[in-house]
């Protein structure tokens, strides 16, 4: 019932749609007729100042935040070929927020625009070594879940002692935002200095799925499949740090998407892994979009943290799935 | 008999050792009438009861006292008395013993007035109070008349009362000639501070404003004391004045990235200035002085 082209299609005017709900909500209400007079005669206007340098780039990056989450998450859940592989709960998140909270409260963001990104690519990228070695090809949820929660605890632990040392007032009250996310008050600078990351890591993954594919059939089958095991697992995973290395160091770590996108669009792709990344891609920014306005709608002076909203919705779907499975598991 | 000791262990000791000194070195008869006005001076201080072991508690009365008593009285002021970005009496305080507004490290110095503000080391107030230390506390001062009050106090509780009373003068005077430099059309204005702050009605900075002759549009918002408004607001606001405070010493944080935003000095009929520094506003004091004259400067440039 369900083609794989009508379910792209649903979900790019669902991300459409969650864009400019996201645009259209905010403490001001906007005059659309002076922005499109605005950008007719080239007048200087509020409104289209507000639009462009603040909404555009705060709906941006919850698009490219949301789809990165969503993208990495189907990514690991088929690499892993574990249902609760997901950045946040494995601790990919919390390592590249730990990257990036090191070199920026300690100044070293000002050497170059790539040092931010960068710090949370490697983060990452330690997190997901540690995550191989720990819990290995085994799949076995309950030695990820594990690994995944001293990954975690750890992380969490170095950044607030970093931020505890770092050079400046404001850094421990900070710590909020690193663990819960945000997307208020950035500027375009943010969006431009994590797109070329982000881009890369989506192609890497992209370019991977049929290797996902293969791998539901076990790992030997795969290798007998022709694939070269080894360097399409590197490259997967240098995928998912990449993007998500890149979201985490301008978003902080927003929970739960990776999870529950794959989870609920599965049934869509009929199981298929391959197809799976690009609609994960497009659920995901649904989701964080639709986060970002409720956002804005019950705090509008932007207290309340993106990750809140994302965990009040994740975090039940997370128990549901634990029930769901309980028997599977044990 | 606390007078008799206190004259013996006090400036009069000191002066008799110094009398002596130079009495034997041969200054003679022009001495002596120099030793007769100290004892005089001297006397008169004793019957004020002047204390001379101070311990300060907060930024704020540490810069009243550096500037109203002298240094050998001070026996510690807090560790933000030293640092130039908050402390207008920064090189002053220099030398001094520092505190962090412990208990233990103030009873040691054996102070006989400790003063400090009644928002900072509420711990140590109540105990030291308890203890029976005199414990004296300024509040936080947010108009003139108020500063005015606070520096009167302030002088009567450290002995310095005629000091404090020429430095109100020297005030007023100053206030006064501002008041003649700009009359004119009211320019409005909002601050913008680390973490998307501003300063409403009942705060130091809005007097500061209103003295200067701004319009502070955070009143018309709504704004009590500090509040975060949104980027949004502030732009929609349009003020003629856009005051930023940057975090001078570390602009590495998410705070001061809400005082970096590029929208901040896009704004069509507004003008983005660095606000005034820290240390002349941390405070209530004659320093409020100067920071109005350079708001008056930034708005007549």
């Amino acid at each position: 019932m369900n083609s794989y082209p009508r379910v792209l299609g649903l979900l790019f005017l669902a991300v459409m749609g969650s864009f400019f709900a996201d645009i259209c909500v905010g403490p001001v209400t906007l005059q659309w007729a002076n922005i499109w007079a605005a950008m007719v005669d080239n007048k200087a206007s509020l409104d289209a100042l507000i639009l462009f340098e603040i909404r555009l780039p705060r709906a941006f990056l919850a698009m490219l935040v949301g789809a990165t989450l969503g993208i990495s998450g189907a990514a690991l859940q088929g690499l892993l070929r574990n249902p609760l592989a997901e950045s946040g709960v494995i601790g990919v998140s919390n390592c590249a927020a730990l990257g990036a909270v090191l070199v920026f409260y300690f100044g070293m963001t000002q050497w170059s625009w790539f040092v931010l990104p960068l710090a949370g690519l490697v983060g990452a990228l330690v997190s997901v070594v540690m995550i191989f070695l720990l819990a290995g090809r085994s799949g076995s949820t309950v030695t990820l879940i594990l690994a995944g929660i001293a990954i975690n605890t750890l992380a969490g632990a170095l950044m607030a002692m970093a931020l505890n040392f770092a050079p400046n007032p404001y850094a421990m009250q900070e710590i909020v935002f690193w663990l819960l996310g945000s997307v208020a008050n950035r500027s375009m600078n943010e969006v431009l200095i994590t797109v070329p990351f982000i881009t890369v890591g989506w192609v890497l993954i992209l370019s991977c799925g049929r290797f996902l594919n293969a791998l539901t059939l076990g790992e030997e089958t795969t290798k007998s499949l022709g694939f070269n095991v080894r360097h399409l697992r590197w490259r997967l995973v240098i995928g998912v740090v990449a993007c998500v290395g890149a979201a985490v160091s301008v978003s902080g770590n927003i929970g739960f998407i990776g999870l529950v996108i794959p989870h609920l669009l599965r049934p869509w792709v009929r199981h298929d892994p391959q197809r799976l990344l690009a609609v994960s891609a497009l659920g995901g920014a649904v989701l964080l979009l639709l986060s970002d306005v409720a956002v804005q709608l019950l705090s509008s002076g932007g207290e309340l943290k993106l990750g809140v909203i994302t965990s009040l919705v994740g975090g039940p779907f997370f128990l549901y799935l634990i029930l769901k499975n309980r028997n599977v598991w044990s | 008999m606390y007078l008799i000791d206190f004259i013996l262990n006090g400036v009069v000791r000191r002066a008799i050792y110094g009398a002596i000194v130079l009495v034997r070195t041969g200054l003679g008869v022009w001495f002596k009438c120099l030793l007769v006005l100290v004892l005089g001076v001297s006397s008169c201080l004793a019957q004020e009861s002047v204390p001379k072991n101070i311990v300060s508690l907060s930024l704020c009365t540490d810069q009243l006292l550096l500037m109203l008593v002298p240094r050998q009285h001070i026996a510690s002021v807090t560790r933000g008395a030293i640092d130039p970005h908050l402390s207008y009496m920064a090189a002053a305080a220099d030398g001094l013993v520092l505190n962090s507004g412990g208990i233990e490290e103030v009873l040691p110095l054996k102070p006989d007035l400790i003063v400090g503000s009644a928002f900072a080391s509420r711990d140590a107030v109540r105990f030291l109070r308890h203890l029976g230390y005199p414990v004296k506390l300024i509040g936080l001062p947010q108009s003139i008349a108020e500063i005015r009050e606070m520096v009167l106090n302030f002088g009567a509780w450290v002995g310095y009362h005629s000091g404090a009373k020429q430095m109100v003068k020297k005030m007023d005077e100053q206030l006064a000639h501002l008041d003649k430099q700009h009359q004119g059309i009211k320019k409005t204005a909002l601050i913008y501070s680390p973490n998307g702050y501003t300063m409403g009605s009942g705060t130091l900075e809005n007097t500061m404003l209103k003295v200067a002759g701004f319009d502070n549009l955070a009143i018309e918002m709504g704004v009590v004391g500090f509040e975060q408004i949104t980027l949004e607001r502030l732009v929609a606001a349009q003020p003629d004045f856009l005051f930023i405070e940057k975090h001078v010493d570390n602009p590495n944080s998410l705070a001061s990235h809400y005082v970096s935003h590029p929208v901040l000095n896009k704004m069509p009929l507004t003008q983005a200035l660095e606000f005034i520094p820290s240390r002349l506003r941390a405070c209530a004091g004659p320093m409020v002085v100067e920071a109005i004259e350079s708001l008056v400067g930034k708005r007549n440039e």
